[in-house]
């Protein structure tokens, strides 16, 4: 040992060099404090394969382990953190040097992961958070609807319409540090309170509102629309919101022409209310009640079988066909009332008869919505801030429009548009704290609803029961099997699977002829079903990367050629032995949105699994990435894909990195770019063969999902991270992986269902608490 | 100002690039400040493209005045007088610096800014970057129109397309402050309902405007009386909520100020446009009417987001354009790019020629505004952040010259330029980001 560095104060480093004396400084201090066994054999281990490089003078990667750190780890947990994850991920060491034998990767992880639980369970770190946080656009829409009663809105009044699109970080939107707010924000708050208001009430001055309906190009309009009535084909099923009674116009443009004519039908839900000749086409006006209603519009279905050319997309036709191009709605005209909706009957609790009644109506009105509204009970100063709006409108119109500005108001307070944790006065610095039950109410209902809490919640919160674990695990059972979960798949899983971006993808149309968006949307769907069906189940969550089923219409059957689907409803189909379907890895979406328009990307694919699927996303490639060397090419001799990518790993800057990636990549590469299957790329046969760094050897993607399989705290480990994320708002960081280790283990007695992992992430200490700023 | 509009066909509006549009109100829209001052009213815009360029096809053969267009700016034949372009200049600010966000999101958010971007993904890296240029410019020149300054982008937001996980750095160019970046607005319809409100009558509007004065004074209170038990702990959210709720008040009172004004308009666009290039024309279109009527005098606009893997299939190429930024010297993939790279050029001169379309006081609207045109990228196949492509357009009311290809020294900082230009709207700063001085030399200035 360097005696002089030593003296000096210098941290202890270990090197090969002084090997004898390393052991003897690191083995007794562990030994002394009465660790297992294990230690140190994973001392012995970390040494030998750690150590030659990450050492204070080669600093690897710009790391040096320290291994006297290991008997005080605590402080250093950041460092080690990482160490695991390298470990379990057989990452590290790196391809081609000296390895240990599983038994040896098992004791060297398990020993940090005791020591790092040990450590946490003494001092928890719980994350900070700051103390106020926006609304995601989807948790407003949601506190919207369970707030008002309005559940679909007219496109005029789209969300997307209404507030700006929040920025994702790793697909996540609601990461609060990352909920912005602008003067451009606020301007569109304004308004969208305005327009909710008036539209909650059913203002009856409210003016005529133009919503256009435009049908996409590629969308096919061969078969029944799931919303509409049988016997009918293609055209719209428009989910919209009428404000008040009255007269609507619904105006139909057709693009194609043909000789026929064809009958249109209008329906409202699902009721005829017009029917229109193709050929004498004009606006028709029909009387419509408020609320939310299903306009459809369609071709009236006819006995004799309609040309080939009419069932295909427009786009793709051969000839012009006739087919629904946009519908406009139009209104509200003549109107007749405010009618009978949800929202009035949620809103108006109560009706003054007199006068003299109006006041304690308007209080009593305002009272349950604010209570709601700011998800905790009532106070004396917040009606306070409503009232003068109340009356400006009541002097200005009507009892009606006092509540409609009083609901203008409410809409834009910090304590709707936030949600707020307090950090009492008084809390010592950067210490772990519980949040009150109220706090932890809006947390379990933002986690689990995207949404506020409803009144049950509230009140086992007012209670002060809600962390009684039973009564916890009542709550969320609850809130599980509660239609307002769907934000679950709607909202979490899309966001975690990227899968709005399959709508972004833009395949080669002249490669890909057959990609359109009917095939497009039923990808989405198709994967949506199945996370809903998997995470709703008592299966195991790792059904996700493997399963016997999944969900297809016609057209997503075709495109994988399973035979036997018609029709463009989906429904559960039990996939054929051996087919490459099953899971996640197998869907056209994931395969999609992981490809290039022109060609299938193994390292899109691969970073997408360690990233998503594994958690261990690859760190972005080193600064001025050395091209290909393309120098040894010849023109006109093009390299494989894989050819390429060998060469490309050769370089020791981006073998590290791609050693892990593309075998998994290439495991894949049995599919397209749009996810149909293939044996053959460019006249060649695909080779779909890999080995993983770990040394795990493996074909193709049931291969490589046997692999997945085998490690199941791998992926579970990797999901429970992904739906912490999104239950804490925040990025999971080195000081929550005993948390998430924890769960895991809770949840692998309780088979890994989806409702072990919630229930277990809301009993966890970083769920429940929260870490006090330095 | 209130805006009521009578509709002006869509076809009138999108004839094309260097048509006189009928716009009769403008005459007799003569805003106040712009009588008071003897320079045209300034304005700026920003206008970002990804993944850096194809440098050799970019950069022009000759240097000084009257040199000749490269391939790629080879669109911008009909405005060439009016523009210069700046070679050489760095940001190297965007280098990795061992942290690694990626080099991607870092080319955005380092353009307006010569900041690095922290990966904040890492314990304890809160969002941070800077004020950015055209923030800095809005303060000066913008407080007094209705809206300071106007965020445009052609790409709606993607869930993993963003190095490191955080879209923010490349979903925006604008930066409120050091904590908060000023969100893009894709939505054509959005952006024609803030220049030009949703309809009304002089009467509603002016009711309208009142009660958004007494809802944000009632706010403040509310925000006020939070504030204060809220206990200890991080209220940047609040106090970005109360800056919000301040200026958009300001906001208010400017247009009450300001008065009713009728303006004809284009019709209302319904959704984004399934092409492109319509996506862009309208947009543009969208830009060139704000700064005609005067409602803005500063934006920004993201033409793409860096890491875009957006195909072109309707200029002939079908690959994502990430993707082959990365040609490897490949010369097929390397024509793609510059064909990427010269489109969005053409899109850049429909603009500038559309602008040079409107006359107003002072020469034409292009005379008086100052266009950026470029990226923080420059090399997208190795990732180099020197040598960026960089354009001006405009001569800012008489502020600039044009017509000229400057070379600069190697390491000259592109906020060097930043700092030049907010000189000439009168914003003194000693240093932005890693700027070591104004732009030197500085043939373009005048006065």
């Amino acid at each position: 040992m360097n005696g002089q560095e030593l003296q000096k104060g210098k941290p202890l480093t270990l090197r090969m060099t002084f090997w004898a004396a390393s052991v003897a400084v690191l083995i007794s201090p562990l030994i002394a404090l009465g660790q297992p066994q294990a230690a140190p054999a994973a001392a012995a281990a970390f040494k030998q394969y750690c150590v030659t490089c990450h050492n204070e003078k080669a600093k690897t990667a710009g790391l040096a382990l320290d291994l006297t750190q290991l008997t005080q780890i605590g402080p250093h947990a950041e460092v080690w953190e990482k160490v695991v994850r390298k470990l379990r991920s057989g990452s590290m060491p790196p391809p081609g040097s000296r390895r240990p034998d599983p038994a040896a990767y098992e004791t060297m992880a398990a020993f940090l992961e005791a020591e790092l639980d040990r450590a946490a369970a003494a001092q928890a770190n719980a994350g900070q958070l700051p103390l106020l946080r926006r609304l995601t656009r989807t948790e407003y829409q949601n506190a919207i609807r369970d707030l008002l009663g309005l559940d679909a809105l007219p496109k005029e009044m789209d969300y997307s319409m209404l507030l700006p699109a929040d920025s994702a970080t790793s697909g996540f939107d609601n990461i609060a540090d990352l909920l912005f707010v602008s003067p451009t924000t606020m301007e569109r708050y304004l308004e969208a309170a305005r327009k909710i208001a008036r539209l909650a009430v059913g203002d009856t001055t409210a003016p005529v509102m133009v919503n256009i309906h435009q049908m996409s190009d590629e969308q096919s309009q061969d078969a029944r629309v799931e919303e509409l009535p049988v016997g009918t084909r293609g055209g719209l099923a428009i989910q919209s919101y009428f404000p008040v009674d009255g007269e609507y116009e619904v105006d139909i443009d057709l693009s194609g022409r043909s000789n026929e004519r064809l009958q249109l039908e209008v329906t409202v839900d699902n009721f005829r209310v017009a029917t229109v000749r193709t050929d004498a086409l004009k606006p028709v006006r029909v009387a419509v009640k408020a609320g939310p209603r299903t306009v459809g519009v369609t071709f009236l279905q006819r006995n004799e079988a309609l040309t080939e050319a009419t069932l295909l997309p427009r786009m793709r036709s051969q000839g012009s066909q006739v087919a629904i191009n946009r519908v406009t709605l139009r209104g509200p005209f003549s109107i007749s009332g405010s009618g009978d909706t949800p929202s009035r009957r949620q809103i108006f609790v109560c009706r003054p008869s007199s006068t003299a009644e109006e006041s304690a109506c308007a209080r009593q009105i305002l009272s349950q919505l604010v209570r709601r509204a700011y998800r905790r009970s009532i106070t004396g100063s917040d009606l306070e801030d409503l009232i003068p709006f109340y009356a400006a409108g009541r002097q200005e119109g009507s009892f009606e429009l006092g509540i409609q500005r009083a609901v203008e108001r409410l809409l834009v307070s910090p304590q709707f548009l936030f949600r707020i944790e307090r950090e009492p006065a008084g809390t010592s610095p950067n210490r772990a704290f519980r949040i009150t039950d109220i706090e932890f109410a809006s947390r379990l209902s933002f986690f689990i609803w995207s949404s506020i809490p409803d009144d049950e919640l509230l009140e086992a919160a007012a209670k002060g029961t809600l962390k009684d674990p039973a009564v916890l695990e009542k709550q969320v059972r609850r809130m599980l099997a509660d239609r307002r979960s769907e934000s679950l798949i709607t909202n979490f899983a899309s966001q975690w699977l990227f899968l709005a971006d399959v709508a972004l993808k833009e395949p080669d149309p002249l490669l890909f002829r057959h990609f359109d968006d009917s095939l497009r949307h039923s990808m989405v769907r198709e994967t949506e079903l199945f996370l809903n069906s998997v995470l709703r189940s008592d299966n195991s969550v790792l059904r996700l990367l493997d399963a016997d089923y999944t969900f297809l219409n016609e057209r997503l059957a075709e495109h994988y050629g399973i035979p036997n689907v018609r029709g463009s409803d989906f429904r559960r189909v039990t996939l054929p032995p051996g087919s490459p379907r099953g899971g996640l890895l197998g869907h056209g979406s994931i395969l999609t949105l992981t490809s290039y328009p022109t060609r299938t990307s193994p390292v899109l694919r691969g970073k997408y699994v360690l990233e998503n699927l594994l958690a261990a996303p690859p760190p972005p490639p080193p600064a001025n990435v050395p091209a290909l060397n393309t120098s040894g090419e010849k023109r006109g001799e093009s390299l494989t894909l894989r050819d390429a990518m060998v060469q490309h790993r050769a370089n020791p800057a981006c073998s590290g990195c791609h050693s892990a990636m593309d075998p998994i990549g290439f495991a894949m590469e049995n599919f397209d770019a749009v996810g149909r299957w293939r044996d053959r790329d460019a006249g060649k046969a695909i080779d779909s063969s890999g080995v993983l760094p770990g040394g795990f050897a493996f074909d193709g993607v049931s291969g490589l999902k046997k692999v997945l399989l085998s490690q199941p705290d791998l992926f579970a480990g990797a999901f429970t991270e992904k739906l912490m994320m999104y239950a804490l708002g925040r990025n999971v960081q080195y000081y929550d992986m005993p948390a998430v280790r924890k769960i895991v283990r809770d949840s692998q007695k309780q088979g890994f269902t989806f409702a072990s992992l919630v229930l277990n992430i809301v009993k966890s200490a970083p769920f429940q608490m929260r870490q006090s700023h330095s | 100002m209130f805006i009521t509009k009578k509709a002006l066909s869509r076809r009138t509006f999108l004839q094309g690039a260097g048509a006189t549009l009928a716009l009769p109100f403008l005459d007799a829209m003569v805003p106040a400040l712009r009588a008071q001052s003897s320079m045209p009213t300034p304005r700026l815009g920003f206008l970002y493209i990804p993944n850096g360029v194809i440098q050799k096809m970019w950069t022009p053969a000759a240097t000084g005045s009257g040199f000749a267009l490269s391939p790629t700016l080879a669109a911008l034949e009909p405005v060439k007088s009016h523009i210069n372009v700046l070679t050489g200049l760095d940001h190297w600010e965007a280098e990795s610096k061992g942290d690694g966000t990626g080099d991607h999101p870092r080319a955005s958010a380092v353009w307006l800014t010569g900041v690095h971007a922290y990966n904040r993904t890492k314990p304890g890296v809160p969002v941070r970057l800077a004020k950015t240029v055209d923030q800095f410019a809005a303060d000066a020149i913008g407080k007094d129109t209705r809206i300071s300054s106007l965020e445009l982008t052609l790409e709606v937001p993607s869930q993993g397309g963003c190095d490191s996980g955080d879209c923010f750095y490349s979903d925006t160019i604008s930066w409120l402050n050091e904590t908060t970046p000023n969100m893009t607005e894709p939505h054509p319809r959005l952006v024609f309902e803030r220049l030009f409100g949703d309809g009304g009558s002089s009467a509603q509007l002016l009711a309208r405007a009142r009660r958004a004065g007494s809802i944000l004074d009632s706010v403040m209170a509310e925000s006020s009386r939070l504030a204060s038990n809220l206990g200890s702990g991080d209220k940047a959210k609040l106090t970005e909520y109360l800056d919000s709720v301040r200026e958009v008040e300001r906001r208010v009172q400017n247009a009450e100020k300001r008065g009713l004004q009728t303006i004809e308009t284009p019709e209302r666009p319904t959704d984004i446009p399934e092409s492109f290039v319509e996506h862009a024309h309208v947009m543009f279109d969208l830009a060139a009417l704000a700064f005609r009527a005067d409602i803005t005098r500063v934006f920004t606009m993201v033409i793409g987001r860096e890491l875009t893997g957006r195909a072109y299939p309707h200029i002939g190429v079908r690959d994502g354009h990430h993707n082959i930024s990365h040609h490897r010297g490949d010369g097929d993939t390397i024509a793609k790019v510059a064909k990427i790279d010269a489109h969005h050029v053409e899109l850049l001169s429909y603009f500038l020629q559309k602008l040079h379309s409107m006359k107003e006081e002072g020469g034409t609207l292009l005379d008086n505004s100052l266009l950026l045109y470029g990226g923080g990228m420059g090399d997208g196949n190795l990732h180099g952040h020197t040598n960026l492509p960089c354009l001006m357009a405009g001569k800012l009311g008489g502020r600039f010259k044009t017509g000229y290809h400057g070379v600069y020294p190697s390491r000259t900082p592109m906020a060097n330029l930043h700092l030049t230009i907010l000189d000439k709207v009168g914003v003194r700063l000693d240093k932005l980001g890693d700027s070591n001085g104004r732009l030197l030399p500085d043939p373009l200035s005048i006065g």
